[in-house]
C-alpha cells in the first residue's frame, strides 16, 4: 500500500469493520428464525410449473373418454432420435384409424417437442412427470396408452 | 513398622483417598462427556448452519435428525482406517492421539461449579494454555507424517496462525488475571460476583479472547488450516475413519474448552441470577459455542496475509494497550 496510513484510518477502519461484522452477524441470525425455504424431496413432492417439460403424454378429451390419436405416424417420421412408436388399427374398413400402441424410449429422447407439434389432432403434450430416474433401459420406454389408462 | 515412616504413610493414603477418588471419578465423566458433546455440537453446527441457510439440516434420524451424529460415529468407527504408503507411519499414527489426549487434560482443572472441578491448581490457566497449544503439535505432525503437499502447507500455516494468535490470547487473559491476582480458575471466578462478571470492565478484552480462541481452535473464518477450497481438507486430508473422527473430537472438545474459559475468565463461571452452580456455567459455555458456530456460518474465511495483519496489526497492539490501560488502573486506584 502506497498511500499514507496514518492512526486515524487505522481506528476508523477497525470501526467499520467491527460495525460489517455485526450487522453481518445479525443478518444471520434473522435467517436463523426464518421458515425454511427447501423442498423435503421424498417426504414433499414439488408442484411443478404447466410448462415443464417431462416426456410426452396423451391428452384426455372430453367427448370420447380417451386420445384423439389417429396413428397418423407423423410424430415418429419428425422425431430426430426416431424413439416414437406408434400403432393404430381400423375396427372395420370404412372406419378412422385409431392408436392403440403408442411407445416413447424416453432414454434417447431430445425433449425437442416436433411431435408435440406436429401433432394434426393436438392429442400430444408434454407431462409434469419429473421422476425420471430408471433402474434398467427399459424402464426408459414409456407406454403412453397404458399411461393415460391408469390416470382414467 | 516405626514411626518415621508413619507420616509417608500418610501421604500416600491421602493421595488415595478424596484426591484419587474425585480424580477417578472425574476422569471417567470427562471420557464420557468428550464423546458426546463432541457429537452434539456437530449436531448443533449442522442444525444452525442449515437454519442459517433457510434449510432444515439433518431431519432422518430421529426427531429432527437428533441422532444423525451417533450413526456417523458409527459409521466412521465402521470405516478402514487407511495409511499411505507414503506416510511415515508412526507419527502418522501418534497425531491424531496427540490431538485428543490434551482435549481431555483441559478439563482437569475446569471449574463447573464451586465444588465440580476435579484438581484444583495454582497455575490451572496455564495449564490449559500449555495443552491447548500441542494441538497445534499434533496439526503438524499430521501434517508432515501424511506425505501430502496440501497437508504439510496445512501444517505449516497452522504453527505460523498458533504462533500469532496465541500472544494476544495471553495477553487478553493477562488483564483479567492482574485484575483477580490469581493463576486459580476457581479464584478468578470467586473473584467475580453474580451479577458483576469481569466483561463489564473488561469488554475488550474478552472480544479479543473470542476471537482468538477461534483462531486457535482453527474454526472459520480463521481455517486456513481446512481451507476446503484450496487445500482439499488440509492436514487431515489422507486421514479416514476414526482418525479422522479424533481430529472433529478434538476440534470441538477444544470449541467446548475454549468457551468454558470465556466463561471463567469473563463472564462469571458458575456465578448467574437466582442460584449459582453448574447450570449456568454449562448454559453460558454452550452459549459461547453457538457463537462460535454461528461466526463460522456467517463470515467467509480469511487470506493468510490478512489472517496474518489482524493478528500482529490489530489484536496484539489493542490487546497490549488494553493491558497496559489495566495494569495502570489497578496501581492507581
Amino acid at each position: 500500500m502506497n498511500t499514507p496510513y496514518g492512526f486515524k484510518q487505522y481506528v476508523k477502519e477497525i470501526y467499520t469493520g467491527s460495525k460489517s461484522l455485526l450487522i453481518g452477524m445479525r443478518v444471520t441470525f434473522q435467517h436463523l428464525f426464518k421458515p425454511i425455504v427447501t423442498v423435503q424431496y421424498p417426504r414433499q413432492k414439488p408442484v411443478m410449473t404447466p410448462h415443464f417439460r417431462g416426456h410426452i403424454e396423451a391428452i384426455m378429451f372430453d367427448d370420447n373418454k380417451s386420445h384423439h390419436c389417429v396413428a397418423c405416424g407423423l410424430c415418429a417420421r419428425t422425431c430426430p432420435s426416431h424413439v416414437i412408436k406408434v400403432q393404430g388399427e381400423k375396427t372395420k374398413a370404412s372406419d378412422k384409424k385409431y392408436g392403440k400402441k403408442y411407445f416413447i424410449d424416453f432414454t434417447k429422447c431430445s425433449l425437442c417437442g416436433l411431435c408435440v407439434d406436429v401433432c394434426p389432432e393436438k392429442t400430444l403434450k408434454f407431462s409434469n412427470e419429473y421422476e425420471l430416474a430408471f433402474l434398467s433401459r427399459w424402464d426408459g420406454v414409456i407406454d403412453i396408452m397404458q399411461r393415460l389408462e391408469e390416470s382414467k | 513398622m516405626n514411626m518415621t515412616q508413619l507420616p509417608i504413610i500418610k501421604d500416600i493414603y491421602g493421595f488415595l483417598g478424596p484426591d484419587m477418588m474425585a480424580g477417578v471419578v472425574g476422569l471417567l465423566l470427562v471420557l464420557m462427556f468428550v464423546p458426546l458433546n463432541s457429537a452434539f455440537l456437530v449436531y448443533v453446527e449442522r442444525k444452525v448452519a442449515g437454519h442459517i441457510q433457510l434449510r432444515p439440516g439433518p431431519m432422518e434420524v430421529g426427531p429432527h435428525g437428533i441422532l444423525q451424529s451417533l450413526i456417523d460415529a458409527v459409521k466412521l468407527m465402521c470405516k478402514e482406517m487407511i495409511t499411505p504408503d507414503a506416510a511415515d507411519k508412526p507419527l502418522f499414527w501418534l497425531a491424531p492421539c496427540i490431538a485428543v489426549i490434551p482435549a481431555i487434560v483441559c478439563f482437569v482443572v475446569i471449574p463447573f461449579s464451586s465444588v465440580m472441578q476435579i484438581r484444583e491448581m495454582n497455575v490451572g490457566i496455564l495449564l490449559i494454555f500449555a495443552f491447548s497449544s500441542i494441538s497445534g503439535l499434533s496439526l503438524l505432525m499430521a501434517g508432515w507424517a501424511s506425505n501430502n503437499k496440501y497437508s504439510l502447507i496445512a501444517a505449516v500455516r497452522a504453527v505460523a496462525q498458533s504462533i500469532a494468535y496465541e500472544i494476544p490470547l495471553l495477553l487478553s487473559a493477562m488483564s483479567v488475571i492482574l485484575m483477580s491476582n490469581s493463576f486459580k480458575m476457581s479464584e478468578i471466578v470467586a473473584a467475580q460476583s453474580p451479577y458483576f462478571w469481569n466483561v463489564m470492565v473488561q469488554p475488550v478484552a474478552a472480544v479479543i479472547f473470542i476471537i482468538c480462541s477461534t483462531a486457535e481452535t482453527n474454526r472459520a473464518p480463521f481455517d486456513l488450516v481446512e481451507a476446503e477450497s484450496e487445500l482439499v481438507s488440509g492436514f487431515h486430508t489422507e486421514y479416514t475413519g476414526m482418525r479422522d473422527a479424533l481430529f472433529f473430537m478434538a476440534e470441538y472438545t477444544a470449541m467446548f474448552i475454549a468457551s468454558s474459559m470465556a466463561v471463567v475468565l469473563f463472564f462469571g463461571g458458575w456465578h448467574g441470577p437466582f442460584f449459582s452452580g453448574i447450570f449456568w456455567f454449562v448454559l453460558k459455555a454452550y452459549l459461547l459455542v453457538f457463537v462460535t458456530v454461528w461466526i463460522r456460518w456467517t463470515f467467509p474465511r480469511l487470506r493468510f496475509d490478512q489472517l496474518m495483519n489482524f493478528a500482529w496489526k490489530v489484536l496484539i497492539p489493542i490487546a497490549l494497550v488494553n493491558l497496559l490501560v489495566t495494569a495502570i488502573f489497578i496501581k492507581v486506584f
